[in-house]
């Protein structure tokens, strides 16, 4: 038989059983959905985790610290031996870790590095307030402006090199300053204070001197001389994919001005010129190798170094897990929809025995009688695979939008679909469709057409 | 020509062995008209399955036109079937809900008939039965006796040698039964293809110009006459 001949007589056979092939068709479009379903978030996440990535770390950087400890976990059931060159990071949970700081010698010693262009410490400044004339006071936070991370801009711009005594505002803050909008604030000052934290060594001097006017005059004058004025240059928009909470109302000033900041709420302190990590900028590190490489040199001068593709990693590895769990499930529809397959071939094997008798009486050879049912199995699992990705496809098309409003992830589609992908996973289905059918294709080749066609 | 020698066919093993037929042995001439007739049991069917290479002798042989059937590799087997053979049965075996063109063009999809030959094979087929007009009907629409007429048109579209019929009247009534024979005696001389017709019925065994006789598995008589002609 040509194979033309068996396809019509499958797709006659399908059409003559409209509901039974609809039904089994179902049971396969269930798994096919789910499985569809989990590419989509599958890719959705990926690209996902790109932008976050993208939106909160500059891909030529490397985080360095001045052990690995923070990239690790440590026994955490022992007490650690204080050291005071030691910054501890306390996390949620409540646990804190001791982490060795840098010193300015070890940014120099990075600096020196083959392959690094700049070391910058990763600071984060918090102030005591923020404020303008007539306005409520803020509490606040500042960092670093980076020219990597191109903020969508509302109003104003940011230069290159973000001049001194100038101010990147987030848009959240635009009303609260009583700005009447975004272009209202470019040009205006705002006013910022950190906290001068008490001096110790300098108390206890001037005390064992026994001329306590320095310390009062530092005491009295301290809330009120530490106010400084910034001109608002550029107002931001609010990031859909920041990892940090809060940090959408971080503030951006320029280096020297965050460095400036930050001595002068450390000075006196165990933490002053102490960072815990800094970020280390490789020449050309778009270039996977380039970055390894310096990567591996940082290390080597023992210090812990990471890159945004092992953060990269990190993150994919947890996404990893959970679509593989919703993988099996949609695995365990396809396997339960194997068993309805091989149900309604048998049926179909039995409701044509005299069909096949007689097929079999006339010269059709054995193996296009399996090829018959076994195009049949295809077919069903063609039709069933196809309705299952295309319903998701449509259904997945649809709550985009809502997904991502309601996880407020901006623009960013949580679910998305690659034809090739939905092209092979119906291929896949198919050959499950036909391996279902294998045990009916068999038993319909080996029917006996006396038996089929005796009417004794 | 089909030459059967010493044919046997015993079913069960030991204790149980129950012989179906025993050292049945004749000759049929081509485009001759054939009647194996018997009682129910005498072994007809069997040895009508043996003939057409469907069931296997336990001894003896059967050459259809020079060739041994029972040498032959299973899909040697088929094409040789599918070309040179054709059956007609009691119970019609017609597709209910395929149309009389997609039941007549089977045995041509099986022997592998180019698409573009078929239409014509099927639709003289069709007329030789005189049901030209209804080759786009469903064969369920059919009467008892067309449907009869639509399992002889899918007989002989692939125009076989031979054409096995197992009581071909036996479902219908005398009258169309009657019919139907003259049908296939028209066509015996028309097409020249031999027919060897299994039935019990006395009567219709007389049409024949050979009349083989089974009796418990055994030929009782050969008798070879002058064919009546198929037309009453």
């Amino acid at each position: 038989m040509f194979i033309i001949d068996i396809l019509r007589r499958s797709i006659r056979s399908l059409l003559s059983a409209k509901t039974r092939t609809i039904l089994t068709a179902f049971a396969i479009a269930v798994g096919a959905f789910a499985l569809t379903l989990t590419l989509g978030a599958s890719n959705g996440a990926q690209s996902y985790t790109n932008v976050i990535i993208k939106d909160n770390f500059d891909p030529t950087e490397l985080i360095v610290t001045n052990d690995d400890a923070i990239f690790s976990t440590t026994d955490e059931s022992k007490p650690k031996v204080y050291d005071q060159n030691f910054g501890s990071v306390t996390s949620a949970g409540g646990t804190s870790r001791q982490i060795r700081m840098l010193s300015d010698s070890d940014l120099t010693r990075l600096a020196q590095v083959s392959g690094v262009e700049s070391v910058r410490p990763a600071l984060s400044v918090s102030l005591q307030y923020i404020t303008r004339d007539g306005q409520k006071k803020y509490v606040g936070n500042v960092q670093s402006y980076s020219a990597y991370k191109q903020p969508t801009l509302l109003a104003g711009s940011i230069p290159s090199n973000l001049p001194d005594k100038t101010i990147v505002l987030p848009e959240g803050f635009v009303p609260s300053l009583g700005f009447s909008s975004p272009q209202d604030a470019i040009g205006k000052t705002v006013r910022l204070s950190v906290r001068k934290q008490f001096d110790q060594s300098a108390a206890i001097s001037s005390l064992l001197s026994g001329d306590t006017s320095a310390l009062t005059t530092s005491l009295k004058t301290a809330p009120t001389a530490n106010e400084q004025n910034f001109t608002v240059t550029a107002v931001t928009k609010k990031p859909s994919t920041l990892i940090q909470p809060g940090s959408a109302l971080n503030l951006f000033v320029n280096e020297q001005e965050l460095v400036k900041l930050n001595d002068y709420t450390t000075k006196g302190t165990a933490s002053y010129h102490k960072y815990l990590s800094a970020y280390v900028k490789v020449a050309n590190g778009g270039n996977t190798t380039k970055l390894n490489s310096v990567q591996a040199s940082v290390k080597k001068e023992g210090y812990g170094a990471q890159s945004v593709l092992d953060t990269q990693k990190t993150i994919t590895q947890v996404i990893t897990v959970l679509q593989g769990i919703v993988a099996v499930f949609g695995l365990i529809a396809v396997v339960a929809s194997v068993f309805g397959v091989v149900n309604t071939m048998y049926i179909s094997v039995l409701q044509r025995t005299r069909e096949i008798g007689l097929m079999k009486a006339l010269g059709m050879h054995k193996k296009d009688v399996k090829r018959l049912f076994r195009i049949e199995a295809a077919l069903l699992g063609l039709l069933g695979g196809t309705l299952g990705s295309v319903v998701a496809v449509v259904a997945g098309t649809l709550l985009n939008p809502v997904i991502s409003r309601q996880l407020a992830l901006g623009d960013v589609r949580l679910l998305e679909f690659k034809p090739t992908q939905i092209g092979l996973l119906i291929v896949g289905l198919v050959f499950v469709a036909i391996l279902a059918g294998l045990l009916p294709a068999r038993k319909a080749s080996r029917l006996d057409p006396i038996e089929a066609l005796r009417t004794e | 020509m089909i030459t059967i020698t010493n044919l046997s066919k015993n079913y069960g093993k030991k204790d149980a062995e129950f012989t179906a037929l025993s050292d049945v042995t004749f000759t049929i001439a081509d485009s001759s008209t054939v009647s194996i007739i018997g009682k129910s049991g005498s072994g007809k069917s069997t040895l009508m399955h043996i003939m057409s290479g469907l069931d296997h002798p336990s001894t003896g042989t059967v050459v259809v036109n020079g060739v041994d059937l029972f040498t032959m590799k299973p899909a040697v087997m088929d094409n040789f079937r599918a070309s040179q053979m054709s059956f007609i049965f009691q119970s019609f075996f017609v597709e209910a809900n395929q149309t009389c063109h997609q039941n007549v063009m089977l045995p041509l999809e099986i022997a592998k008939v180019p698409l573009t030959k078929r239409r014509k094979l099927v639709m003289e087929a069709l007329e030789a039965v005189e049901l030209g007009e209804k080759a786009s009907n469903l064969a369920g629409s059919l009467s008892g006796g067309q449907k009869q007429r639509l399992a002889i048109a899918r007989a002989i579209v692939n125009k076989p040698s031979i054409l096995f019929a197992d009581e071909p009247t036996g479902n219908l009534d005398s009258t169309t039964g009657e019919k139907i024979m003259s049908i296939l005696f028209d066509l015996n001389k028309r097409l020249g293809c031999t027919l060897i017709l299994v039935t019990h019925d006395a009567d219709l065994a007389r049409q024949c110009g050979m009349r083989i006789s089974l009796k418990d598995g055994r030929v009782a008589s050969v008798e070879t006459v002058p064919a009546k002609k198929g037309q009453q």
